[in-house]
């Protein structure tokens, strides 16, 4: 639990339990996730090459039922993915999935029906190279992160090429391999720009405005990915440091969580049906002393099981709850806004 | 065939996993002596970034399965300015040899790879008691059965036997007065983690790492008698007394000879291990003292060390993806290298048994061959790869033509290594390089074609006897 001045983030519950098949709930490496409109949250599940028959799109909600999931192997045909990254429903209630292996956005219906793609490698104006982060703004908008051209890329829905801005370099406005973004209700962008640890604040046209998480207090190692709320305040998965870090709408940094995850539904009907595990675990501390050679954010995460692992993304739903995606834990922490 | 580049070669070749033409140049400057001091002690080494692995490779940010895990070890091997250092590791890997099929815990390997990189040069003592304490080696032989109560020999054993002195050189109740000794060394939570490995459980929310964890209250700390010396002894002691005998300084400094010299060990051999040896209890047990001395030796500088070891599997995979220059980012594939390696007998992280792999020419059956000859031809063979571009370039330019197939065969086994063939070997690629007929080259440079009549001779060099051979 959190409580500043001006908010609280309450910690609500987890979801997820790992599943490498393509067999019902449970996640794999998942690495977004976005909501349908009737309180549906997607997963997009990235899966890895050697266990890649499983990529998918898993759908449940927050009572933790397994709705349905979707997929189309694994590969660059139609519907299929490769490496898959991020995704966000567009203003049709379509979905786009950005893969930063075929370098194109595929559109699926809500309902996982493959509708279209676009996108093709190349470093010209329309042309991706390892396309990451997603998000469409209040217009419809889409913003993708080109990773490897590092800039940004504007387009409308249907893929129609608007806009860039951004070059390679770590001066305002330019980009290191940027992963994750998002816009606020003023439709300012804001990008996790990876490799320069920070994440910088633009307006819709591209024009920069500040930086966020850059040095001092709240500074950034690889953010992944960033969400605003409605009160302007500033969400963002600090992937190297294995947190969530908050900020204010100026800019300050106002919280940091390592997280406090806790047994989903799914995983407490498998430690019913696997009492060894759950008599050894209760006598277990798994809040641990790390030794010093294992002393760092990421080796102290693959220890404590509450903690975020491998934090790749951070959405806010229309309720202001948020939601953490950890990869290495395949599971969703939920927190509440207020 | 230059001396000084030849030998330069053979170093890096045992010290390393090899070097192409470019690396060389760089070593030449420093010189032979300096270069094996900086291999020694190299300071924080280059390689591909973590992050950008992690990033990219799901799989190898979470290190919960084999596959991914041993990728991320080729990743370093394929990448490091320091190769001694990954060169090292996997010597200590084989012979500390842990693997993943009781421990299920990827992670707990590549954390103990990691304690062999940051121990591996310096104090025996020091990397004994590391070893000892590492989790993955504490599951691997049962000593979290090891009791105060009710011992368990099984590290104790090992330890001696395997690990530090040979059979032949302590007694059974030395072992028991040993194991005795380490009773309290375990990883924390070591039930639930013991029920997790057995049953390969990876539920709920993927693995969960392991660390070291002494337990006093399961300490035996009564007075044991260990090779000849009495008292309270905790496990550092035991391990105080290990290091300085002579058959521990004469065990490592033989294991240390076959992987880096010669897998034969002859008269010799054994005045170069007695410096070895001298070197190890000189220094105070540092491993870097006895390598130095290894390399240093007339011995190993000599034509009968050169070629005289057979490479093993991650050697040779590593030596050819190096050579080639693939590999030097993220790559979707990389998983099916580690495969390579499995297929070739060498899986890495994964030795047979505690005993390690059986080296030398036994590395060598009909089937591993095949794959290992497949697959240097195939990487070598292909005239896009950076390496392979590299070679041709050197090899083609300056000619006004290459129509000589004898020059064009000693110029490309000079510029792969150099390599040194057999006469029939020689005449066999010179043969091959006939049938292709004459390389043409226009205005100094390759056209595709010649590029392509190389790259294929390059592939059947990789296809010799001797490319296995280090």
């Amino acid at each position: 639990m959190v409580n500043t001045n001006t908010l609280s983030i309450r910690y609500l519950k987890t979801i997820g339990i790992v599943n490498n098949g393509f067999n019902g709930r449970g996640f794999a490496n998942p690495y977004d996730v976005a909501f349908g409109p009737d309180g549906e949250i997607f997963v997009l599940n990235r899966c890895d090459p050697a266990r890649r028959s499983a990529i998918r799109v898993g759908v449940c909600n927050l009572a933790e039922e397994y709705l349905y999931e979707f997929g189309y192997g694994f590969g660059d045909g139609d519907g299929q993915m490769t490496l898959p990254v991020a995704m966000a429903f567009d203003a049709e209630g379509r979905l786009l999935i950005t893969d930063e292996h075929t370098s194109r956005v595929n559109i699926y219906s809500n309902k996982g029906d493959v509708v279209s793609k676009w996108g093709v490698k190349g470093d010209s104006e329309g042309e991706f190279n390892g396309p990451a982060g997603i998000a469409v703004d209040s217009a419809g908008l889409v913003y993708v992160c080109d990773q490897r051209n590092h800039r940004i890329q504007k387009y409308t829905s249907e893929g129609k090429f608007l806009s860039q801005w951004g070059v390679r370099g770590s001066e305002p406005g330019e980009f290191n391999l940027p992963w994750g973004i998002g816009v606020d209700i003023s439709d300012n962008v804001y990008v996790a720009d990876w490799r320069n640890d920070r994440v910088q604040k633009f307006d819709s046209s591209g024009q920069y405005l500040e930086t966020i998480g850059g040095s001092g207090e709240g500074s950034l190692n690889r953010p992944s990915g960033v969400s605003v709320d409605r009160n302007g305040n500033i969400y963002v998965t600090d992937w190297g440091n294995e947190r969530l870090q908050v900020f204010d709408s100026n800019g300050k940094a106002i919280s940091s969580m390592r997280g406090e995850a806790t047994l989903s539904d799914w995983a407490k009907d498998f430690f019913e049906s696997n009492q060894d595990e759950m008599e050894t675990r209760e006598i277990s501390n798994l809040n641990p002393d790390i030794p010093d050679h294992l002393n760092t954010p990421y080796h102290i995460s693959s220890q404590t099981e509450s903690y975020f692992w491998g934090p790749v993304s951070v959405r806010i739903d229309s309720n202001n709850r948020l939601y953490v995606v950890e990869s290495n834990r395949h599971r969703i922490q939920i927190y509440e806004i207020e | 065939m230059n001396k000084d580049v030849s030998l330069m070669a053979h170093l890096m070749r045992r010290a390393g996993f090899g070097a192409t033409r470019n690396e060389l140049e760089g070593y030449l400057e420093d010189g032979y002596e300096a270069t094996v001091d900086n291999l020694l002690d190299p300071g924080e080494s280059g390689h591909m970034p973590d992050d950008i692995i992690r990033r990219y490779h799901v799989d190898q940010s979470e290190l919960r399965q084999l596959d991914g895990a041993g990728a991320y070890w080729l990743y370093r091997m394929l990448t490091t300015s320091n190769p001694l250092e990954e060169k090292l590791a996997l010597f200590w890997h084989g012979l500390f040899a842990t693997g993943y099929a009781k421990l299920n815990q990827a992670r707990a390997l590549l954390n103990q790879i990691e304690m062999f990189r940051h121990y591996g040069f310096g104090s025996f003592r020091d990397l004994l008691v590391e070893l000892s304490r590492d989790p993955a080696m504490i599951l691997w032989l049962d000593n979290n059965e090891n009791h105060k109560e009710a011992i368990n020999e099984n590290y104790g054993r090992e330890l001696l036997e395997l690990f530090s002195m040979g059979i032949g050189n302590y007694s059974e109740d030395d072992i028991k007065e040993c194991a005795k000794a380490f009773t309290g060394w375990t990883l924390g939570n070591a039930e639930y983690m013991s029920v997790r490995a057995s049953k390969d459980s990876i539920w709920p929310y993927g693995r969960i790492a392991w660390h070291y964890e002494y337990r006093a209250d399961d300490h035996d700390g009564g007075e044991k008698k260990f090779l000849g010396k009495v008292g309270n002894f905790n496990g550092e002691d035991i391990v105080d007394i290990i290091v300085t005998q002579e058959a521990t300084a004469r065990f490592l400094s033989t294991r240390l000879f076959q992987y880096f010299a010669s897998d034969e060990v002859d008269s010799d051999g054994e005045l170069v291990i007695s410096g070895m040896m001298e070197a190890y209890f000189q220094s105070g047990y540092k491993v870097s003292a006895v390598l130095r001395s290894l390399f240093n030796s007339d011995y190993f500088k000599s034509d009968k060390c050169m070629y005289s070891r057979v490479k093993g599997p991650v050697e040779s995979v590593v030596g050819t993806v190096r050579l080639a220059g693939t590999y030097q980012e993220p790559t979707l594939d990389v998983h099916s290298l580690w495969a390579q390696t499995m297929f070739m007998g060498q899986g890495l992280l994964a030795p047979p048994t505690v005993e390690g792999w059986h080296e030398g020419v036994e590395w060598i059956d009909s089937g591993s061959l095949v794959e290992r000859i497949n697959f240097a031809a195939k990487e070598l063979s292909d005239p896009t790869k950076d390496g392979v571009k590299d070679i041709i370039r050197r090899v083609t330019s300056n000619q006004k033509d290459l129509s000589d197939p004898e020059k064009l065969v000693d110029s490309c086994l000079d510029y792969m290594g150099p390599i040194q063939v057999q006469p029939d070997t020689r005449e066999g690629l010179i043969e091959f390089a006939e049938s292709q007929g004459a390389v043409q080259i226009q205005n100094g440079q390759p056209d595709e074609n010649a590029s392509i009549q190389v790259a294929r001779l390059i592939g059947m060099i990789a296809s010799t006897r001797e490319y296995q051979l280090a």
